[in-house]
């Protein structure tokens, strides 16, 4: 085995905080060797980033690194910036999370990928140019005779990572550093990001740390993985050893994390609650006085859909595709044309006065743990605001013991009522918002992306918690999510849109096995590994 | 990960432990008690806020009094008058009574000098000495048999100007303290209208958004482009110089910023998650307003206002600078400023005091005001 | 962008239009007269001097007479300082309180983005809390403080400068560093604010991790997006002051134009007030235009068409 040319030895990172110091990398050892491919796995907080940026000198003003990191000869931790600024962007290079707001939002991107060049690479401005359309080129960014004078905003955000990529690669480095960089990305697209940093390590033969959540993407791109949690390496080794013969507990945890189990269908007799006739919902884009003719968005384009009692449609598409705008609709918190049908009830005009009374019926979760949950009021407050509306006359002490209920149901403890929302965890504040919407005893919750913002244990759990309410309530669901693994374990029914059109719509285990259209077959494509892997394990 | 349940002890029936949590209000009051700078400024603004409401009355001057004999004395710890003063003081009160004056002898707080005329004493010539400031209890001892000689005694009375006094012989500190007094007031008042005005305004403006909240902050940017000054002068012209104008003025000139502020941050605070979970609980308008919507605009608005005072005192001092604020005899620390530069040269004093009464109150409420931002506003940190 | 300036300029029409309405019927509905300050007039004269300045017709029609000269260019002819035509007052006038009020603001954005970038570039050391504590002390002396201190000190005391006047450039100096010091204190803070939260966004952590020059990492990626707050700042900062400080004029006796619209009001001479609040509107909705248009060139994300 070849040489490592990165060797971490005890690395550890601390922040100053106003509770005193935090320790979020405890002390980790890591080595990679040229050409290969490690992955650092790990749910948030893991410390799995920090390690890295403690590396490169990106750690924020109140944080410390001690220990060693090596590349090469050189030692990397408490190296001046001036000497460490001789191998960041030039032997080690990263990428990030964030394309969006990763480069400079006031530079052409032709600019800011030759910095790197004309700072470590030798080359003059007008020298640079012919090697950044080169690598333009390389990592696939179309038509870069033009691409090259844009600025970043005016490109999407898969293109603003190959822009990021084309920058990490400018001056053919050692190790490419990427962290996270296809988790803000939709699936189809990190699916090409990924494809794109595998042939390009076999066509350039640089080493990549991959700092990642998703197991998926290790299975299918690692040689070797670190497991990291609350800041140690819990274990490592061979990706297919660790996958096949996982030893410790927690990898264990994170390999069975994946939901799992399927959702039945419901008796074909089950009455229709929820009934969307070519519903069609318009924003407004630019316009208005003075500025010309005004234009109109069509977020969701003539959507029909119907949901019976006891049944879990899911909505699947990719960021812009209108799905959230459809569920928002459908419960009429948005003004749609077309024809929706509650039971017995017309809804297609109803305002907000005539909804009050079916609210508590048609109940919604939002993907945000962290913003659907009002800062100021307690969790008791939280939960029992429907309760001040739906049942005014309600005494204090009842609505206190129902609050008590719903908790329990969601399976917090109840002592916690009097606590404010920012002093729960991600995953607990999403079970609030459950319990908020489960304390009125609704028919039909539309769940906006309720698990996306989590982790993939908690993830886990949260599906199971819906299942469960599911089939003790006999509730029916609009799941909409781009999670594929998570929309199979859920649904019992899909459609899929892109653009506000479906696309395709079908029981889960079909559009699952046999998707007709091209798009949906893409869709699947992106996440066929995960699949693959969920199967073996 | 993993999800831990937020206590692992269950309740036992009929009795619950009382988890209380820690609201960010009491977060942000945590913050804020750890910056030094803050609560320095709280405790000197607050020493400030008792000289300005208590100090009048305890001050052994009236801000109004005038003593025609201490024009423009200049600050000091001793009492006034000073001793080499006091002699020629009493020889000039005893030249208009018209009398021989003997040596005139200083004996602690009692002044004596041998006095004698032609003709009788007339027992009333102690008034010319009563009437002068520095001297009361006037009286003519040692009386001789003819009448025509004695001794004039006279108690020195002594009086303390710590900040000196102005060019009408009124104590310093006394104005300055009732000066403290208006200025505060004017701040608060007018931040309290300005905060009525702007955020309701701003409030409506924001949450029903649209058309209304078109026509709202196009008013607002016309009002903008108003000059200040020109709406606070029609103001004073129009209805005369007075207290209460001149904080409706100021109110009414800075309430576009916080609307501007309120309307912001309502269009946001609207299009959080929580608003849209409301709004599907059936929560109507009302309801959103008073339990989402104001109470998390507190902060921002809090913040504003703590920075809002010391604009409005500024303002008043600059309107009082202008000779448009209150009237004499009352003052304002402006006021104050305003006749101290007049007379910089020669009368230092008067400047300066009132200069630095003025500064120490912006300072603190300008520190106070950062250090609740970064209480209320964490990001910043 | 050009067809958003003339659209810009188009819409300020209407509202310099109710800006003119709104305080010419202000100031007419205020008690008193321009020509009843002083001892009272024989009734005749008033009676003629009345007629001369039209102030014998409707308030209406007054208003339109006006507005039909306002569109000439004409203001009026002042009535406290009868020889002069409110345009010949602004003629002389706005030079000076422009050439004031512009060499402030140059000082106050060299020096004020200096301090406030190197002060949050040594965030939390001994500059920087030196940068904040003299800017907060900057912001908070008033102007009617700090002028007759300067004037006494260099004026007065030391002799160095003339404590008041118009003429030379050692006039200018003390009357543009009382107005330039709390712009400095503000501009300061702002750009630091600004740099410090540049510094922590994700794109100068990129310019880090490839290991650019400090200068490249500062000057190219933090301060061009730390300056923009400052723009915007200063667009109607600039309007004010540009247009005379009454403070500094009055303490310096400066023949700017800032002192005629207390004077003006005080003497009840309205089409002096009129003036003054046209001008100053005016300059605020170009200096507005202004900022949004430099908003357009520093920062790419902000289009106008």
């Amino acid at each position: 085995m070849a040489e490592p040319i990165l060797t971490v030895r005890g690395l550890t990172v601390d922040f100053q905080t106003n509770d005193g110091v935090v320790r979020a990398v405890k002390g980790i050892d890591l080595d990679v060797r040229p050409g290969e491919t490690v992955a650092i796995v790990g749910e948030s907080g893991s410390g799995k980033s920090q390690s890295m940026m403690a590396m490169m000198g990106l750690l924020a003003s109140n944080g410390r690194a001690s220990g060693s990191a090596r590349y090469r000869d050189q030692e990397l931790i408490g190296l001046s910036d001036r000497r460490l600024n001789r191998v960041r962007g030039a032997k080690i290079t990263m990428i990030f999370q964030e394309p969006m707001t990763s480069l400079d939002p006031l530079y052409r991107i032709g600019r800011q990928i030759a910095e790197p060049l004309v700072h470590h690479g030798g080359y003059s401005k007008a020298k640079a140019r012919p090697r950044v359309l080169e690598l333009l080129r390389l990592v696939g960014i179309p038509d870069p005779e033009r691409r090259i004078d844009a600025y970043p905003h005016e490109l999407s955000g898969g293109q603003r990572q190959r822009v990021m990529i084309a920058m990490a690669l400018a001056n053919d480095p050692d190790i490419l550093i990427a962290d996270e960089p296809t988790t803000a990305l939709d699936v189809t697209i990190q699916a090409q990001i990924l494809k794109l940093l595998a042939d390009l390590q076999t066509k350039l033969g640089m080493a990549i740390v991959f700092i990642t959540h998703d197991l998926g993407i290790v299975r299918r791109f690692a040689d070797r993985v670190y497991v990291m949690r609350s800041g140690e390496v819990v274990e490592q080794g061979q990706t297919e050893t660790l996958f096949t013969t996982p030893g410790h507990p927690y990898t264990k945890m994170l390999l069975a994390a994946e939901p799992t189990g399927r959702k039945a269908p419901p008796p074909a007799n089950a009455p229709v609650l929820l009934e969307g006739r070519d519903v069609e919902v318009s924003f407004k884009i630019g316009g208005g006085f003075l500025a010309g003719p005004t234009v109109y968005l069509r977020a969701v384009d003539h959507i029909s859909l119907a949901l019976r009692r006891g049944q879990t449609v899911g909505i699947v598409g990719e960021s812009g595709s209108g799905k959230s705008t459809l569920g928002r609709a459908l419960l009429r918190l948005l003004p749609s044309r077309g024809s929706i049908r509650f039971e017995t009830h017309d809804i297609s005009n109803a305002d907000r006065d005539d909804m009050r009374p079916l609210r508590r019926e048609l109940q919604l979760v939002f993907q945000d743990p962290f913003g659907s949950l009002s800062p100021r009021m307690t969790v008791g407050q939280v939960i029992t605001e429907g309760l001040l509306v739906h049942e005014p006359s309600l005494p204090a002490r009842e609505r206190d013991r129902r609050a008590v209920e719903a908790l329990r149901e969601v399976g917090l403890d109840p002592v916690m009522r009097n606590r404010y929302p920012h002093e729960f965890s991600g995953g607990q504040r999403q079970r609030i918002a459950i319990a908020r919407a489960m304390i009125l005893k609704p028919k039909v919750v539309v769940l906006d992306e309720p698990t996306s913002a989590l982790d993939r244990s908690v993830q886990k759990q949260i599906v199971d918690l819906l299942r469960t309410l599911q089939k003790a309530h006999d509730l029916s669901y609009i799941f909409i999510s781009h999670d594929l693994a998570v929309m199979r374990a859920m649904a019992d029914y899909i459609i899929v849109m892109q653009r506000g059109r479906i696309v395709e719509e079908g029981p889960t285990e079909e559009i699952f096995d046999a998707p007709k259209d091209l798009y949906t077959q893409t869709l699947m494509a992106a996440a066929i590994d995960q699949t693959r892997f969920r199967q073996t394990a | 990960m993993t999800e831990v349940p937020a206590s692992a002890v269950a309740p036992a029936p009929g009795e619950e432990p009382q988890v209380v949590g820690r609201s960010p209000w009491q977060d942000a009051w945590l913050r804020l008690r750890r910056n030094k700078a803050a609560v320095t400024s709280a405790v000197v603004l607050f020493v400030l806020m008792l000289l300005g409401f208590v100090g009048p009355y305890l001050t052994p001057h009236a801000y109004d009094q005038i003593y025609p004999q201490y024009v423009r004395v200049p600050a000091s710890l001793e009492a006034y008058p000073k001793e080499d003063a006091i002699v020629p003081a009493f020889q000039s009160a005893l030249e208009r009574a018209r009398v021989t004056i003997g040596e005139i002898e200083v004996d602690g707080s009692t002044v004596r000098a041998p006095i004698s005329s032609e003709e009788a004493l007339d027992p009333r010539i102690v008034r010319y000495v009563d009437r002068s400031d520095l001297f009361e209890n006037a009286r003519i001892e040692e009386l001789s048999g003819d009448g025509r000689s004695g001794v004039m005694a006279a108690d020195v009375y002594r009086l303390h100007f710590y900040f000196g006094t102005d060019s009408n012989g009124r104590d310093l500190l006394a104005r300055i303290l009732i000066g403290l007094r208006i200025s505060l007031a004017i701040g608060i008042l007018a931040s309290v209208m300005a905060l009525l005005l702007g955020v309701t305004y701003g409030a409506v403006a924001g949450y029903f958004g649209g058309r209304i909240d078109n026509v709202m902050m196009r008013v607002v940017d016309i009002l903008y482009s108003l000059p200040f000054i020109f709406f606070v002068i029609l103001l004073v012209v129009f209805f005369g110089r007075n207290f209460v104008l001149i904080f409706i003025a100021i109110g009414c000139t800075e309430w576009l910023d916080m609307a501007r502020i309120v309307r912001g941050q309502t269009l946001t605070i609207k299009r959080q998650e929580y608003v849209q979970a409301a709004e599907a609980l059936g929560v109507n308008t009302g309801g959103i307003l008073r339990r989402h919507i104001v109470p998390n605009l507190l902060g921002p608005v809090v913040v504003f206002v703590t920075l809002l005072v010391p604009k409005a005192i500024l303002l008043e001092s600059l309107l009082s600078f202008l000779g448009l604020g209150v009237q004499e005899p009352l003052t304002s620390l402006g006021l104050l400023i305003s006749e101290g530069s007049a007379n910089l040269r020669g009368a230092t004093w008067l400047l300066t005091y009132p200069a630095i009464t003025l500064t120490v109150l912006l300072f603190a409420l300008n520190f106070l005001g950062d250090g609740l931002r970064d209480a209320l506003d964490p990001k910043d940190r | 962008m050009l067809s958003y300036v003339l659209r810009r300029l188009a819409s300020a029409i209407p509202t310099m239009f109710i800006i003119v309405t709104l305080s010419f019927f202000m100031i007419r509905l205020a008690p008193g007269g321009p020509f009843d300050i002083e001892r009272p007039l024989d009734p005749l004269i008033l009676e003629n001097l009345n007629k001369a300045y039209n102030f014998d017709k409707p308030l209406w029609q007054q208003y339109l007479l006006y507005l039909g000269n306002l569109l000439q260019g004409d203001l009026g002819p002042s009535f406290t300082r009868r020889d002069f035509s409110v345009v010949d007052l602004f003629s002389t006038g706005l030079p000076v309180s422009i050439q004031i009020g512009l060499s402030a603001i140059v000082i106050a954005l060299i020096l004020g983005t200096t301090l406030g970038a190197i002060a949050a570039l040594r965030q939390n050391s001994l500059t920087d809390y030196g940068v904040v504590g003299v800017a907060t002390l900057g912001i908070t002396i008033p102007t009617f403080v700090i002028a007759p201190i300067l004037s006494l000190a260099f004026g007065v005391m030391l002799g160095w400068l003339p404590a008041g006047g118009w003429g030379t450039w050692q006039h200018m100096v003390l009357p543009v560093a009382t107005l330039a010091l709390p712009q400095t204190a503000i501009v300061a803070r702002l750009t630091r604010g600004a740099t410090i939260e540049a510094l922590r966004s994700n794109h100068v952590r990129t310019a880090r991790a490839y290991g650019l020059p400090p200068f490249v990492v500062v000057v190219v990626h933090t301060l061009r997006a730390a300056i923009l707050p400052v723009v915007s700042y200063l667009g109607p900062t600039a309007a004010s002051l540009l247009t005379g400080s009454v403070v500094v004029e009055t303490i310096f006796g400066i023949p700017g134009i800032g002192r005629y619209f207390v004077q003006g009001a005080l003497g009840r001479d309205y089409t002096l007030v009129m003036g003054t609040v046209v001008v100053i509107a005016l300059f605020i909705i170009v200096f507005n235009l202004i900022v949004d248009i430099l908003y357009a060139l520093l920062d790419p994300r902000v289009r106008y068409d």
